[in-house]
């Protein structure tokens, strides 16, 4: 051995003391489990997407199982990634006993096979808003419902009050919400826009729901084929596309671009650099954590519609729902079906969705829910849940990829690299190719079985 | 002594072996099967022959991610290889604290990635953003960095720059094996500095400069990560590249076996652009043992 070799050579002994060293830690502090699991009790993973005060909520509905019996024991854990890691685990055979994901996500997971029925709860399709009954249920029940919201315009009444607008009058369609947005928009003299009357693409989050609101869809799920390029969402999104025309896109990439002090998505609003803006009902739990005593007189209504669609009785609107599932394989099924039983308790639904800020997902929410809750406008949002004009996104298996199109098209349509009229007859081409893909793997499906 | 030397050699090498095996030999032998299959991760895979490849031919968006993902290496390798070399030069020099300012170079590149883009995404924010409160200072509006496509490459390409610390320790390390004696003959006939970079220094570190040009088309060609957090592929898809459509495929649409033709497809192209670049090597690349 040469005098490199003395310096740098790991001796046999030093190896396997490393080695040794290394799984004596680990048996002594890797891979622990949680200690304050009382004795006797089955421990049953949840994985839900949720934090913060959501997360806060649900622990709350997680207590009350856990103590209202001896034999189950529910461990909430929040889940970055939640559907693709879930995905990961299912085919692994080793899923969470309990599953909370989004509606978007069942029309893929029920077409695998990937979830449980919930038939022997025994609810009825009539206990929930009709929109959410495709979501949860198939041929049998397979999901079940933990927060549930619908979306609407937001406004601030003080300012309606001071441009002359009366607040409790808000806009009900698309001419008299555009009047209401010029008045409401400040432009400097360089033609900058300071306040925004409103902007389609802020937060940015329903950007694919414009459609309904002038009588378009993008999806027929009767016959599967797409309709983006319909005539009701070329309408729409020429609307969408009249603001960058009518201010400028410079100017409203500079109002976009501006230097602020706040990271949420709600400080345009909040801030009243936007006067109106496109909501979820939880908006107002949020209101309350960043504005505190200095709330502001916000108040919600129906997003507006075009005259041709208008129908007072049954306001449009987009849905979202956050579903609990329990997935195929799960090591206790009657422990994670007794939890989403008590969770569908009509008191632990509304202590939830009252916790989160939303709606009820039942038909008819008890008269404390309603009068209690934390958003003032909550009637606006519990009507469109039940509206028979709420729609939510195409309910189809390809939605991930159809997005990935229709998102690439919007942004085109933003920046007016492209009408919609153009825009969306390339995606319409896309989008039928997926569904008829996606058909065609169902029939390949079918034929093995 | 043979069989002793195997014996030996056989449990130190095996944890690497394992691995080898389960983590790159094993998924690479499922991927080629799954390409040829229908298989949404949820349900047993079917096969399906060659449909999978078929269907290269009419993808409207492979042609884009093909594209970008190509103008992305060539834009980051010829920008980076120039850096690095810049840098390499630098701090070849003498210099006080050398030994801070060439670890000055080459730390980042010791930081995640993940942590790295998600701090250049909000440094690039266009309202919250240190970028343009820097352009702010010297009277500059800072731009909507990734609400147009021209500007979210541009922050793409710094981003990508961050990393360059092991070529530089590469390139450094190719600087001092230049011989002095042949710099010392082209002073003495007369050659300034810039010609001497270009006549002896260049030539000399040339395989150097063939090394981590292969490295970066490797890389160039799976870049994901910075892309995923900073932009998400947006706006519209102009910064969607190959390997977040092939992540896409999988893990977003259920369709591992278009996933796998794609990742083959992936590893054909690098390695066909490996060899071009190898081939092209034989022309310009000058080694002094040869």
């Amino acid at each position: 051995m040469n005098v490199l070799d003395s310096q740098t050579s790991i001796t046999r002994r030093v190896a396997l003391g490393a080695f040794g060293a290394a799984a004596t830690g680990y048996a002594f502090l890797g891979g622990t489990r949680r200690r304050d699991v009382p004795d006797g009790r089955i421990m049953l993973d949840y994985w839900e997407k949720w934090t913060g005060h959501e997360a806060a909520a649900m622990q709350t509905v997680v207590d009350a199982f856990n103590a209202s019996q001896d034999r189950w024991w529910v461990n909430y854990l929040s889940v970055s990634g939640l559907d693709r890691k879930a995905k990961i685990a299912i085919a692994a055979e080793d899923p969470p006993d309990l599953l909370g994901l989004w509606h978007r996500n069942i029309p893929f997971f029920r077409r695998s096979g990937a979830l449980l029925s919930l038939e022997s709860l025994g609810r009825s399709q009539d206990e929930y808003a009709s929109v959410l009954r495709p979501i949860l249920f198939g041929d049998v029940q397979d999901a079940a419902p933990t927060t549930c919201s619908s979306i609407a315009l937001y406004y601030d009444r003080a300012m309606f009050r001071k441009f002359g607008f009366d607040p409790d009058q808000p806009p009900a369609t698309i001419p008299e919400f555009d009047d209401v947005i010029n008045a409401l928009t400040i432009r400097n003299t360089e033609g900058k826009v300071e306040r925004a009357g409103f902007l389609p693409g802020d937060p940015g989050w329903w950007n694919w729901s414009y459609g309904p609101f002038f009588g378009g869809h993008m999806y027929d799920p009767a016959t599967d084929q797409a309709m983006v390029n319909s005539p009701g969402m070329i309408r729409a999104y020429e609307w969408v596309q009249s603001f960058p025309k009518r201010w400028g896109l410079e100017n409203l990439r500079r109002f976009q671009g501006a230097l602020v002090d706040n990271p949420s998505p709600y400080r345009n609003f909040f801030s009243g650099r936007l006067a109106t803006t496109l909501q979820g009902p939880w908006v107002a739990k949020f209101m309350q954590e960043e504005m505190g005593d200095n709330l502001m007189d916000y108040a919600a209504a129906p997003f507006p519609v075009d005259p041709s669609v208008q129908d007072a009785a049954n306001p449009h609107g987009s849905i979202e729902c956050d579903v609990l599932v329990v997935p195929r394989n799960v090591r206790y099924p009657e422990g994670s079906l007794a939890f989403v039983s008590f969770l569908q308790q009509p008191e632990n639904l509304e202590r939830l969705a009252s916790g989160h800020g939303k709606p009820s997902p039942l038909v008819k929410p008890s008269g404390s829910f309603l009068a209690e809750h934390p958003n003032r406008s909550i009637e606006v949002h519990q009507k469109i849940m039940v509206s028979q004009n709420a729609f939510a996104e195409p309910f189809t298996e390809v939605w991930p990829e159809f997005s990935n199109s229709l998102g690439a098209a919007m942004s085109q349509i933003d920046v007016l690299q492209a009408t919609p009229a153009e825009a969306f007859e390339r995606v319409q081409e896309e989008v039928q190719a997926q569904l008829t893909r996606a058909a065609s793997r169902r029939d390949l499906r079918e034929s093995q079985l | 002594m043979k069989q002793d030397g195997f014996l030996t050699f056989l449990p130190w090498a095996a944890p690497w072996l394992a691995g080898f095996m389960l983590f790159t030999a094993l998924p690479v032998g499922l991927g080629i099967w799954y390409a040829f299959t229908d298989y949404t991760l949820l349900e047993p895979p079917i096969m399906v022959g060659t449909k999978n490849f078929a269907r290269l031919a009419d993808d409207p968006i492979l042609g884009t991610v093909a594209w970008n993902t190509f103008f992305f290496g060539l834009l980051s390798i010829v920008v980076g290889t120039v850096l690095s070399i810049a840098l390499a030069v630098l701090l070849s020099k003498p210099a006080r604290f050398q030994a801070f300012w060439r670890s000055a170079v080459f730390v980042p590149s010791v930081l995640p990635l993940i942590a790295v883009a998600a701090i250049f995404k909000l440094g690039f924010d266009g309202e919250l953003g240190a970028a343009n409160r820097m352009l702010g200072l010297i009277g500059v509006e800072g731009p909507n960095w990734f609400g147009s496509g021209a500007w979210a490459w541009t922050a793409l390409l710094m981003m990508s720059l961050w990393g360059v610390g092991p070529a530089v320790v590469i390139y450094l390390a190719g600087l001092r094996d230049v011989p002095k004696q042949l710099h010392e003959a082209a002073s003495l006939d007369g050659v300034g500095s810039w010609g001497r970079f270009v006549h002896v220094t260049l030539p000399m570190i040339s395989p150097v400069i063939l090394f981590n040009v292969v490295i970066g088309i490797i890389n160039a060609a799976q870049v994901f990560v910075i892309p995923l957090v900073m932009t998400g592929g947006g706006p519209g898809r102009s910064t969607y590249f190959f390997a977040m459509y092939v992540y896409d495929q999988a893990f977003q649409y259920g369709d591992m076996g278009y996933a796998s033709v794609l990742g083959l497809v992936q590893f054909a192209a690098i390695l066909v652009l490996t060899g071009l670049v190898l081939l092209l090597g034989q022309r310009f690349v000058y080694y002094r043992g040869a």
